[in-house]
């Protein structure tokens, strides 16, 4: 790929910089195909990452898609059977379905206080903290992020074992009798809550905390010498100042936090009892490779991805329209 | 862009809003906030301490809910080591991570260099391309790409987790907002030199993105270390590959032996754990910008 060589015909060429003008009137036949090299570097580089995305997301989206309209059981020798929308009727009237996606929403809501909420209540006082403290405290908070994800189940499995647990014998003090949490249809989703958002808590504080150290002093400082209180200065610069990432937080809740619940429903509860703690993702999970439905699982599939994307572009119109930009 | 908006990472933050207030009101608000933040990290740091803690116990002492674990043991690890091949699997999922890491980190760089260096036709639908990805969550393609890794004969391998992921979309764009930032001056400088594209990319991109590649590969690696589902997908017959498998199957077989069970899961994060204590800035630095899983 000796595209700029050190030819001297090439050199005015390079002086004028734009390598993307075709201009072939003038070129010799030896320089059009050296321009024609030129013209393919780009998508040389980005041959490796685009054939990848093609191969592992794109290609399987469509057949995931094309999987959707038959009813066929993962063994590659057995028949598939075209049913047209059968399957799309069918994962539509299923009770497991309509509480999967209830429990999705309940999942999603609840992480927004863990990602969005504390997260921002908390780096709001941590600004008061200085330094080396406020930096202790916040590397604190982020460990739990980084815990492997089999590994957080086993400790809060640990924590919240039945008799000897660490949780259920602090509740028996206090008089209450919690039992087994994790096989509770009543405290099963609420579980895997708490879980999860221990989880996620630091990674959001880290992300608030970023967006109130971009915001420039500046303004709160001329607020408060024209007499704005703390409170005013919250609602009315840091807030609006801080909304594209909040916005963010909410986008990236919206999509992944059914993605982070998905270790701890399926090591802890297997989204039992009786689904009460089951997710879209771990449903997902259970009609391929516990029913052996491909053709459930994937009009499943297309059902939430088509969701998803409506959501992430609502999203973007959102913060294109709420977002005040610091500049 | 909605998902990665700019954070400059660590300017001064200065207390807004509390000079204007009586010191008295001051200061009993500075102690109010620390203590709702020292509540909030011994609740964030206690289970992973609690893990520490239930592992160096004697065996004998495994329920013991002392604060402190004395006499310490490393009888739990002892009895983990000759239980599973821990070490074995150690050994395998920090390669598995590193051969992640360090092919996405390659496909990333060539793909941003093109972004960020050319304008082409059809550079907008390709990098709509890499975003759209994002959309796609993995459970949606699972089934396809379980078939195509089961075709290569790669079921039940370590290649069969690590074929499917060797392309981050997500280090793509961070990789593409710092190129696009890398001062163009320099590139032409280099062209004048009589550089090839290819040369200019490896002699003078790719040393000076030095920490921002540190801080991308040490977060891919955490990922890849930290992946479930897909392992538990591709691996389902032999729990033994990867430390997450043998963990879980640890979990089934010994389920109520806390000692060992808790020794397993600190043996696990150990890693991860010592690359946050070193290297936490960068750490840090990647996941702000981030907003990966």
């Amino acid at each position: 790929m000796t595209t700029a060589s050190g030819g001297t015909v090439v050199a005015p060429d390079a002086g004028s910089g734009a390598s993307n003008g075709p201009g072939p009137d003038l070129a010799q036949p030896r320089r059009s195909r050296r321009l024609g090299w030129r013209r393919l570097t780009p998508y040389l580089y980005l041959l490796p990452a685009v054939l990848l995305l093609i191969v592992w997301t794109y290609l399987p989206l469509a057949r995931t898609f094309d999987l959707s309209f038959y009813d066929w059981n993962l063994i590659p020798t057995s028949p598939r059977e075209a049913v047209g929308l059968d399957n799309y009727a069918t994962v539509l009237g299923l009770p497991e379905m309509q509480q999967a996606v209830l429990n999705t929403v309940v999942y999603i809501l609840a992480a927004m206080l863990f990602s969005i909420v504390l997260p921002l209540l908390i780096a709001l006082l941590a600004r008061r903290a200085k330094g080396r403290t406020k930096t202790l405290y916040e590397a604190l908070i982020f460990v739990p992020y980084l815990v492997t994800p089999v590994a957080t189940s086993a400790v809060w499995r640990w924590l919240f074992a039945e008799d000897s647990g660490l949780l259920p014998q602090a509740a028996q003090i206090a008089g209450l009798d919690i039992g087994n949490v994790f096989r509770n249809p009543d405290t099963a989703l609420w579980a895997i809550v708490i879980v999860v958002g221990w989880q996620m808590l630091g990674f959001g504080v880290l992300v608030v905390s970023a967006g109130i150290a971009g915001i420039s002093p500046d303004y709160a400082q001329a607020a408060s010498i024209d007499g704005a209180g703390s409170w005013r200065i919250l609602r009315t610069i840091t807030l609006p100042l801080l909304s594209p990432t909040i916005v963010f937080l909410g986008l990236m809740t919206v999509l992944l936090s059914a993605q982070w619940a998905y270790p701890a429903i399926d090591i802890l509860t297997q989204g039992g009892p009786n689904g009460a703690s089951n997710n879209i993702y771990h449903l997902l999970y259970q009609f391929g490779f516990q029913n052996f439905d491909a053709g459930l699982s994937a009009a499943a599939g297309v059902l939430f991805f088509l969701v998803f994307s409506a959501v992430a572009w609502l999203f973007t119109e959102l913060s294109d329209r709420l977002s005040f930009y610091d500049n | 862009m909605a998902f990665a908006p700019a954070l400059p990472a660590s300017a001064p933050s200065v207390s807004a809003g509390t000079r204007a207030r009586p010191v008295a009101r001051g200061m009993l608000g500075t102690v109010l906030s620390h203590l709702v933040l020292a509540v909030v990290a011994i609740a964030s740091i206690f289970p992973v301490y609690w893990m520490f803690a239930t592992a160096l116990r004697r065996p004998q002492d495994a329920l013991g809910q002392g604060l402190f674990p004395w006499p310490i043991s490393f009888e739990n690890f002892g009895y983990v080591w000759q239980t599973i091949p821990i070490g074995r699997m150690l050994a395998s999922t920090f390669g598995m991570a590193t051969i992640l890491t360090v092919a996405q980190l390659l496909v990333a760089i060539l793909a941003s260099y093109a972004f960020s260096r050319w304008s082409f036709v059809g550079k907008k639908v390709l990098s709509m391309l890499f975003i759209g990805s994002w959309l796609v969550p993995f459970q949606v393609t699972m089934i396809p790409n379980y078939l195509l890794v089961a075709q290569l004969g790669l079921l039940g391998t370590v290649g069969g987790v690590v074929v499917p992921n060797l392309c981050s979309a997500f280090a793509v764009l961070l990789l593409r907002q710092h190129m696009q930032a890398f001062p163009r001056e320099l590139l032409d400088a280099s062209e004048m030199d009589g550089r090839n594209s290819w040369s200019a990319l490896w002699t003078v991109v790719v040393p000076n993105l030095r920490p921002a590649l540190a801080a991308l590969g040490i977060m891919l690696f955490i990922s890849a270390w930290n992946e479930y589902l897909w392992p538990s997908l591709v691996l389902q017959g032999s729990p033994d590959a990867l430390v997450q498998m043998g963990i879980r199957s640890f979990l089934g077989s010994e389920g109520n032996d806390w000692g060992a069970v808790m020794a397993a899961s600190t043996m696990a994060c150990i890693p991860i754990f010592v690359i946050y204590i070193f290297l936490q800035r960068y750490v840090v630095d990647a996941f702000v910008r981030s907003g990966l899983k």
